[in-house]
């Protein structure tokens, strides 16, 4: 037994002393019978605070101790008869007092030790949160630190418990400390966003939280800080803001070309057709006022002239449409194609009385979401076609309809037997003024199939065509189904 | 011009006034035609103000308007006669090269009466122009303050 473990038994020892000496010298002063309750007080002492061992050591002392020094006859071992009963009191109180001060002394122990554990389960609950959490007291010393904490910062609870908190990580705030501390005091919490600096030098940037823990009488006692590493969240942040503004910058560009272009059409419409109908209405004039004048060749030229303007007025006309269907906004509506078609068809059929034409249509069309307007002018762009080339054919046959697959697309096909076209230029159909015919064999300007296919493309489908020489063509667009449909 | 008419034209194109004159004269519409050549002159003939002062406050039967033009573009000049009490019954009929949607939905709801896009066909044109001063200068029986026909 090591001389720190005997300490408290020699404590015991020497309380009673000391409480018998008391008890004696009081007697020469005329105090009589203290040394009970000095006794009593000294056992209870020594249990409190040298546990059960020295305790014992302390009752029995004290029982020889009365025996030998207060009970009569007095400083010998034997007891009067007279004095047996006050005796007996004696060592039943002294036990009593020292069962019950040990019992107190091993509650209070478990007690506290229960306590230790609740905190140091707390403390470890707090170390499987990610978020780093640690407690610093008012002068900013750090006193608890958990493991989130040590993840963030580098530093260990070792390291930094002890510490100022803000020289450790040296915090750069947003704005004065002194404010801070003051909504803190005032609320309880303060919210922000701090940077920090890591044990390896570098900088986080966190999400910070501050609450204010106060004592019973309601003082400032710590401060409780919980972080969320939001460095990421921040560049990410900065990387939105920048492609934000790059957007917003290309859409500006965007809408300056929009403009122009519009300025563009508005002025071809206007500007580039007057001088064209001067053209027509004077060789139109002269063909009326001077035919009879003029010769042979020359009434052809003024019809050449006539024919070139007005060939003009046309493709002016369809190139201004064509930039209409890329410069007005889409109306979307739920669109039966069937319905169109049927519009599209009586269009045509005084066009093309007196032809032999079997139109087949079906299998019937299906409801698209689109432009009404522009899908109706994609049929009739496309119905046209059919009927033009099919001229030459004593019996033309055009056929519509709709394979209405399992794809996500509704396929709307228009098959003639006309004069077809060659694979081989397939790629040259849909561009602007793209011709592959004659202009005495079939008129046009080349821009019909152009706008269909732009029309198509802005309901986010795809044109094509199959075709061969002599025997026919195919042409197929698809628009996206209805959602739901699919 | 004698400063009295029974058609404004307003156009600024010596060429169209050119044509449409001629246009009008198969009609023996076009001795009663006033020509101004921008939208300012049409709204002093209209107000009988600047160089019209002396002319007889009286509204022509109808306006024919060009869109284009300098100064004060049409749609100014149509917005102007349609906001002022004395002017807002004159029938305005647009004649212009544009085919622009705008132009025509800005028209229309000014409270144009027709709206006329020049064909490049002329002998089109011509009918257009004939059937327009017909209607509005002959058939149409023009609302009070305007011109009688003077023939």
């Amino acid at each position: 037994m090591s001389v720190r473990a005997l300490r408290p038994y020699g404590l015991g020892l020497l309380s009673v002393g000391a409480a018998v000496g008391v008890a004696l010298a009081s007697e020469l002063i005329g105090l009589d019978k203290l040394e009970v309750p000095l006794l009593l007080f000294a056992i209870a002492a020594t249990v409190w605070y040298g546990g059960p061992g020295p305790g014992t050591v302390a009752v029995v002392a004290g029982i020889l101790c009365v025996d030998y020094f207060f009970a009569r006859p007095r400083y010998t071992f034997v007891i009067d008869r007279a004095d047996v009963g006050y005796f007996a009191v004696f060592v039943l109180f002294a036990v009593l007092v020292g069962s019950f001060a040990a019992r107190r002394r091993r509650i209070e122990h478990e007690l506290r030790r229960a306590h230790e554990e609740l905190e140091a389960r707390h403390a470890k609950l707090l170390d499987v949160t990610h978020d780093a959490i640690f407690v610093r007291d008012m002068n900013d010393v750090i006193t608890y630190w958990n493991r989130g904490a040590q993840a963030l910062t580098g530093w260990t609870a070792a390291q930094a418990v002890g510490k100022n908190a803000q020289e450790l990580l040296q915090t750069v705030f947003p704005c004065p400390v002194e404010q801070i501390r003051a909504e803190l005091l005032r609320t309880g919490r303060w919210e922000g966003e701090l940077t920090k600096t890591r044990a390896d030098g570098t900088q986080v940037i966190v999400a910070s939280r501050w609450s204010l823990q106060r004592d019973a009488e309601g003082r400032p006692l710590a401060i409780l800080d919980t972080y969320n590493d939001i460095t990421e969240r921040k560049r990410g942040e900065n990387e939105i803001r920048k492609l934000n503004a790059q957007l917003e910058r290309r859409s500006l560009e965007l809408e300056a070309s929009n403009k122009e272009l519009e300025a563009f059409a508005y002025s071809a419409s206007h500007d580039l057709r007057a001088p064209l109908r001067h053209v027509a209405a004077y060789a139109e004039l002269l063909q009326k006022a001077a035919s009879s004048v003029l010769d042979e060749r020359s009434r052809c030229y003024v019809t050449n002239l006539l024919d070139s303007a007005k060939k003009m007025g046309a493709l002016i006309d369809d190139l201004l449409a064509f930039s209409r269907i890329g410069r007005i906004e889409t109306r979307m509506t739920l669109v039966s194609l069937g319905e169109v078609l049927r519009e599209v068809l009586r269009d045509f059929e005084w066009e093309t009385d007196g032809r032999d034409i079997a139109w087949k249509v079906g299998p019937p069309l299906a409801s698209v979401y689109g432009d009404r307007s522009m899908l109706k002018l994609a049929l009739y762009n496309l119905v046209s076609n059919a009927v033009k080339f099919t001229r030459t054919r004593p019996h033309a046959e055009i056929e519509i309809g709709c394979r209405n697959g399992a794809s996500e697309d509704v396929v709307v096909f228009v098959r003639d037997n006309g004069v077809g076209f060659d694979m081989k230029y397939a790629n040259k159909l849909f561009g602007v003024f793209q011709r592959l015919h004659l202009p005495e064999d079939f008129e046009g300007t080349g821009i019909g199939l152009a706008t269909v296919q732009r029309i198509i493309a802005r309901h986010g489908g795809r044109i094509w065509a199959e075709g061969v020489v002599d025997e026919g063509a195919t042409f197929y667009f698809s628009v996206p189904k209805p959602r739901g449909q699919t | 011009m004698n400063g009295l008419g029974r058609i404004l034209l307003v156009e600024d194109d010596p060429k169209d006034i050119d044509l449409t004159l001629g246009a009008l004269a198969e009609y023996n519409l076009a001795n009663e035609v006033v020509v101004v050549r921008d939208g300012a002159e049409a709204l002093d003939y209209l107000h009988a103000a600047g160089n019209y002062r002396s002319r007889a406050k009286e509204n022509p039967a109808v306006v024919l308007l060009d869109l284009k033009l300098p100064k004060v573009d049409g749609l100014e000049v149509l917005q102007q006669i349609r906001s002022e009490e004395e002017l807002k019954l004159i029938p305005v009929v647009v004649l212009t090269s544009s085919h622009e949607e705008r132009d025509m939905v800005a028209s229309y709801k000014l409270g144009v009466n027709a709206y006329v896009v020049k064909p490049v066909d002329f002998h089109e044109f011509v009918n257009a122009v004939k059937e327009l001063g017909v209607f509005w200068a002959v058939i149409n029986q023009p609302p009070p303050g305007s011109l009688a026909r003077s023939r």
